[in-house]
Formats: C-alpha cells, structure tokens, sequence
C-alpha cells in the first residue's frame, strides 16, 4: 500500500493542494426556504377534486370545448335520420300506372290469339310452298325453340316482359316497347314476319311466348300432298335453271 | 444552548434532531458538513450550481428522513452516502443530456462550467489553472474511481468510511483508488514535466 502512495505521489499531492470548494454564502437561506416551503406543501395537501381540476384556469375553456363537442355530435344538421327500411310505406309512383282489372288484360288477350289463329290457317291454305320453305328450316327452327325455351327459362325474356308498365289503353307498338318488340322477332322468327304482330301483341300483353304460340305448327303432310309438294320443287328447280341458263 | 450543542458530536446532534427536533442541532449539521460536502460533489461533478443543489438536497433528506438513521453507523458515512447516491444521479442525468446535445448540435459540450463567482477558490488564486487542468482530468476518470479517489486523496477518508460509503469492500476500495489514480497520472503527465 505504502508503494502504491510513492507510486502515485504526484497525483496524491496534487489532488490534495486543490482548494477546497465552499459552498455558497446563501447555502442555509436557500436550504431553510425549500425545508419551509417543502413543510408548507405537506401540510396543505391538495383534496382530490382539486387535484382533477388543477389547473383552475382550464375549466373554463374545458367546459367551452366540451360543450362545442356535444353540440358537434348531437345537433349534426347536415346529417339525416336514418329510418328502418322495412317501416317504410312504399312510394307512390305516379309514372307507373298499375293494372289493376285483370279481366280486360286477359279478354285482350283472347282477341289476340283469335286473331293469331286466324292469321295463321290463311298462309297454310294459300301458300303450300311456303310450308315445305318452313320445313326445310325446321333444325334452324328447332335450335330457335331452344333458344326461346332457354331464354324463358332462364328469365331473358321475363326481364323483358317485366318492362311491361305500359297502360292499357296504349298503342301497343308504341314507345320503347317497339324497340324491345323487334329485337325479339328478329331473333326468333325472322323468316316469318306474319308473327311479328302476334308476339308483339304478346310482349305488350305481359304474356310469356309458348312454342305453340309461335307460328310454326308442325303439319303432318299426306303422301298426296307430299307428292305435290315435290312436283312444286322440282318445278320450281327447273324454272330456276331455265331463268339461270336464259341469263346466260 | 448553541453552544451547548456545538461541542456535541455528529451522531449527538442527529440524535437531538430525532429525540427532540432541534432545529439548531441540525444547523449546525449543516454548517459542518456544507462545504466538505460541496467540495465532494463538485469534484465529482464539476458543475458548480449541480453541485450546490445535490448538497442542499442532501440535507433536505438529511432533515425529512431523519429518523432513519441508525446510531450504529457514523453520521458522516451516513451523510456520504446519500450525498454520493443523488452525485452519482445527478451525473448520470448530466451525462444523458449532454448525449443528447451532441446528437442536436453535433458537437462536444463540455459536461462541466466554472462558476463566475468570488469565492471560488480555484479561480481566484494563482494556480487556478493548474487546479482547472487538474478537475479535468478528474472528471475523465471513470465514474466508480473517481469517487473513491476523491474520497480518500480530496476528502481524507479511511479505508475502512470510503468502504462503507460505496458500499464496497476494502479491498476493491483500494483497486478502484489505485486504478483512478493511474489513469490521473497518465493524464496528468504534462503537469509533471513541467
């Protein structure tokens, strides 16, 4: 230990001959104030009410706030009241005129389809040809069929039939009603334009397009007329080729 | 009466202030132990107006915990050691901010200032200087060697109070003191040549 001493005898005496630092002249002044007012505090203690409401300047500026926050949220004058949508009365639409005698719809309805039936004998009678014509696009005619029968099914046509807030007393071919008329009969019964008025009458009716609606009745030919029907052809094959080889 | 009291001893008059709460046993406590006790911290700080508020602090707890000290210990070790505790804090805190002045500024800020004041001993008289230079170089010294070198080389303390103090045994008292005054030493080489 003693050579550790001599060792650092430098540092020793150095660190010795520093002077010694005093404190200050107010050193017991300042430390009898903080004993003071430390005595002061603890005797005084605050309640806990006044502990919530430290600083007592904010309350009135907490308050302001806090009553500008309620006014914000409960009187909202831009927002509008909610209601149950299913305690709502539906609205009256006065646009969309509702049928409401179903009896005249339906005597409608049966004009129509006299009508039809009679429109669809007279071509049969007149014109042979034009069967034989219907025959040879019967696969054309069967794959329409299915087409109409899958639109049915899955609700194409439906949806256009829904569209059927027409008033009674409407021209028929009137309106929209033509465009979605046409559209229809273009895509089904082209080759037939006798049809066009039946399902047009059809469509604004509100009635669905059966098969045996459509014009295209299946006729069981006898051989005679089966005959006949093939001297037609071929008559009509060798007026063809005659009027071919005149042009040339 | 006071001066009853003034020829009592340390433990005597904290004995007063707990039996009787004596107001002047703990003056005159306070007038004994103020500047060794300023004279410590500031050593070990280097900041004068941190070192006058650790001590007065320490005397505030001196005087509101009162009650806690045992007869059994020294007064002065007692008084040491809460002095050493709120340095070692207050240093601590220091460090922390001048880290975070660096990280601002970007660069060094001293972690000490002297104090413009008269009673300075270290700036009034002649070797002022070298006293400067030498509280430098202390307060490069590692934290736990610093103290006990300023203990016993600065303050005069045994041994046996500084291990009591820090809380330590003797023997790493003595390590910590050996190895604070190397590094002095290595520090303070140019002092010596010249």
């Amino acid at each position: 230990m003693e050579n550790d001493e001599k060792k650092y005898e430098d540092v020793i005496n150095a660190l010795k001959g520093l002077q010694e630092v005093k404190a200050p002249a107010n050193f017991e002044a300042d430390l009898q104030r903080r004993i003071n007012s430390e005595k002061f505090s603890r005797e005084e203690k605050k309640s806990f009410w006044q502990n919530i409401f430290v600083p007592a300047k904010l309350i009135p500026s907490l308050g302001l706030v806090a009553a500008a926050v309620v006014i914000f949220f409960v009187v909202d004058t831009n927002s509008e009241e909610m209601d149950n949508p299913f305690l709502i009365e539906p609205r009256v639409r006065e646009d969309v005129f509702a049928v409401t005698e179903l009896e005249e719809v339906q005597q409608k309805q049966e004009e129509v389809s006299k009508e039809k039936s009679l429109k669809k004998d007279e071509p049969l009678k007149k014109n042979e040809p034009v069967l034989e014509k219907r025959r040879d696009e019967s696969g054309l005619r069967s794959s329409e069929d299915k087409m109409i029968t899958g639109r049915e099914k899955s609700g194409e046509v439906e949806g256009l039939l829904d569209e059927k807030d027409v008033p009674e007393d409407q021209d028929l071919n009137a309106g929209a009603y033509a465009a979605a008329e046409s559209t229809i009969v273009d895509s089904i019964a082209a080759p037939q334009p006798i049809t066009a008025t039946v399902t047009s009458s059809e469509l604004v009716t509100g009635q669905a397009i059966t098969k045996e609606e459509l014009n295209f009745r299946q006729v069981q030919l006898t051989e005679e007329e089966q005959n006949t029907v093939n001297e037609l052809k071929i008559q009509q094959v060798q007026s063809v080729k005659k009027a071919n080889k005149s042009q040339k | 009466m006071d001066i009853k009291l003034r020829e009592l001893s340390d433990e005597e008059l904290i004995l007063e202030l707990q039996k009787n709460n004596t107001e002047a046993a703990f003056n005159i406590l306070v007038q004994r132990y103020k500047n060794p006790l300023t004279n410590f911290v500031f050593r070990f700080l280097g900041d004068y107006e941190a070192c006058s508020d650790v001590v007065q602090e320490t005397m505030i707890k001196v005087y509101r915990y009162k009650d806690s000290y045992s007869s059994v210990a020294k007064f002065s070790t007692w008084v040491y050691t809460i002095t050493g505790n709120l340095a070692r804090t207050e240093y601590r805190r220091q460090r922390r901010r001048n880290i975070f002045s660096i990280n601002d500024y970007g660069e060094e800020h001293k972690t000490y200032d002297l104090p413009d004041e008269s009673y300075r001993p270290d700036v009034i008289t002649d070797s002022g200087i070298k006293d400067e230079i030498i509280q430098k170089a202390l307060l490069k010294v590692k934290e736990t060697y610093r103290e006990a070198v300023i203990l016993r080389d600065i303050q005069g303390m045994s041994y046996e109070e500084i291990s009591e103090i820090l809380g330590v045994n003797e023997g790493t008292v003595k390590s910590r003191i050996n190895r604070g005054r190397a590094q002095l030493q290595e520090l303070l080489k140019g002092i010596y040549k010249e």
